[in-house]
């Protein structure tokens, strides 16, 4: 994958980054299950907004 | 009056002293170069000096205020900026080899305003490569240390801007906080710092980290010195899309009017027992500040901490790739410029999808109402400024953070303004910081609590040992 995205990464270099990207990858899941439980539609982000559903 | 009485005098008294003729812009100039020159070796919190310039501007102010040209409470006061904030003719570092040489050609909106109401610009200072990953030990500038005890890290990322107000090595400083830089520096080094509401301050001229969560602020000895600077600092700039054009009150009305009545809520359940959870002597440190806001008038609850705890992914998610977005071509051209902490953290942002990026905004927008929406029991949140007192570089662990609750980053996913106010020390000696979080565009509110509780306690009157 590395490769794909344009990376020349040593094979050293991909293993250090394993747990930082597979922590990503779980952060992004836990998010994706927080939202299979809401009714969010497709939201913008607006920080002078403050609505309450 | 001691030389060293005089550099930690706070702004609001060093701008009094200037009033009564107590000393000169000059005097106040002199005495923090020549303290920067007696210590900061031992601290590194300055990458560049312009000690030149600052002595130029300090004859300028001494030589205004003499005739009567007063342009407010920040005339002839020195200040420092963390080297992300861009300074024509100044060399602009942000801490990386990348940048080591580079002189912009215009400054940020921020410094233009701070050099307008007459501040003097002591330099540039040290922060954590790219305001991002860790202290850099491989970067062109050593790391810089906490002055409370050197062996320990003084948080990040505006390192530098922490370490020289806890040492007396300037009288306000900007900072930047995308994740909690500047409120994590505060809380360890034990100084005041507020990140704004998103928009309220000009990033023209910052370099980025995360566009949609980069927020810039000020830093310093005292709550009201936080205000002046902010008062400086805040308002629309229309080179900032971010910018928000909303009234810029006066943040020093209102300062004195008390807590009482005020209902506090604090997120502890399902946040602060996260994984490692807190440290309990910081815990510990945190509910006796809770009890001083409460012998003041305020009313504490508890309310559920599950939406602040899932922020930190969010957030983490959306810096990651923002970050990989922004050095994504320096990087490919000139990959070893980039540090080991800052590469490694940067490049988790590589390998997350274009659908991982927007599934973490859309969490944002939920987690964003799920938060504000406490504000309709409890008027403002209290959190510690950390979850832990900082670490010793000998023993630092860099995952070790993604183990403890992280009490910053959900206001910056969320936008709301947080002050981190000094509220005591852990074993070791090692400053602790209480924070304070209101609705948007509400920093008077923040301004306000953290003054009661600072005027009611002692913290911010403790120096270190130097």
């Amino acid at each position: 994958m590395a490769q794909q995205i344009g990376l020349q990464l040593p094979e050293e270099e991909l293993l250090r980054l394993r747990p930082g990207v597979n922590r990503s990858r779980k952060q992004v899941s836990e998010l994706r299950e927080l939202l299979a439980q809401t009714d969010e539609p497709a939201g913008i982000f607006v920080a002078a907004k403050a609505t309450v559903r | 009056m001691a030389v060293d009485d005089l550099c930690y005098l706070t702004i609001a008294e060093a701008a009094a002293g200037l009033r009564r003729r107590d000393f000169s812009a000059m005097e106040l100039t002199d005495a923090c170069l020549d303290r920067i020159d007696a210590i900061d070796g031992k601290l590194h919190s300055f990458i560049t000096l312009t000690a030149d310039i600052a002595r130029h501007q300090a004859r300028q102010a001494k030589q205004e205020l003499a005739s009567g040209t007063d342009r407010g409470p920040l005339h002839g006061i020195p200040v420092a900026l963390k080297d992300l904030y861009m300074t024509r003719g100044i060399r602009t570092t942000c801490h990386s080899a990348v940048l080591e040489n580079w002189i912009p050609e215009y400054s940020a909106t921020t410094v233009t305003k701070l050099r307008e109401a007459g501040a003097i610009v002591l330099g540039k200072l040290g922060m954590h490569e790219f305001a991002f990953g860790g202290p850099s030990t491989d970067a062109p500038f050593p790391a810089v240390r906490n002055p409370w005890n050197t062996e320990h890290i003084p948080g990040g990322s505006s390192s530098g801007s922490g370490a020289a107000l806890a040492a007396g090595l300037c009288y306000g400083a900007l900072g930047s906080d995308t994740g909690g830089s500047i409120r994590t520096p505060s809380s360890h080094c034990g100084i005041v710092g507020i990140k704004p509401t998103y928009g309220r301050v000009s990033r023209y001229g910052v370099i980025p980290l995360s566009w949609s969560l980069d927020h810039a602020g000020p830093m310093a000895r005292s709550v009201e010195d936080c205000a002046i600077l902010l008062q400086v600092i805040a308002g629309y700039d229309a080179k900032d899309l971010a910018s928000a054009n909303m009234a810029v009150p006066n943040f020093h009305t209102g300062l004195n009017d008390g807590i009482k009545g005020l209902r506090v809520g604090v997120p502890r359940s399902g946040w602060f027992d996260e994984n490692l959870g807190i440290d309990p002597a910081t815990e510990r440190v945190f509910n006796d500040a809770l009890d001083v806001l409460k012998s003041l008038g305020a009313t504490i609850s508890e309310i559920d901490g599950k939406a602040f705890s899932l922020a930190r992914k969010a957030n983490q998610t959306i810096l990651v790739c923002e970050a990989y977005a922004y050095h994504e071509k320096t990087y490919q051209e000139t990959p070893m410029k980039f540090g080991t902490s800052v590469r490694r953290r940067m490049l988790e942002g590589a390998f997350l999808s274009a659908a991982d990026y927007i599934t973490a905004q859309r969490a944002r927008a939920v987690l964003n109402e799920q938060i504000r929406a406490n504000f309709s029991c409890v008027d403002v949140f209290a959190v510690p400024g950390a979850p832990r007192p900082p670490e010793a570089f000998a023993t630092m662990d860099p995952n070790e953070q993604n183990l403890r609750p992280n009490f910053t980053n959900p206001f910056n996913l969320t936008g709301l303004p947080a002050i981190s106010v000094p509220s005591g020390f852990t074993a070791g000696n090692l400053p602790t910081g209480l924070q304070i979080v209101a609705p948007p565009f509400e920093e008077s509110t923040c301004f306000r609590i953290a003054y009661a509780y600072e005027q009611a306690t002692e913290w911010h009157k403790k120096r270190p040992a130097l």
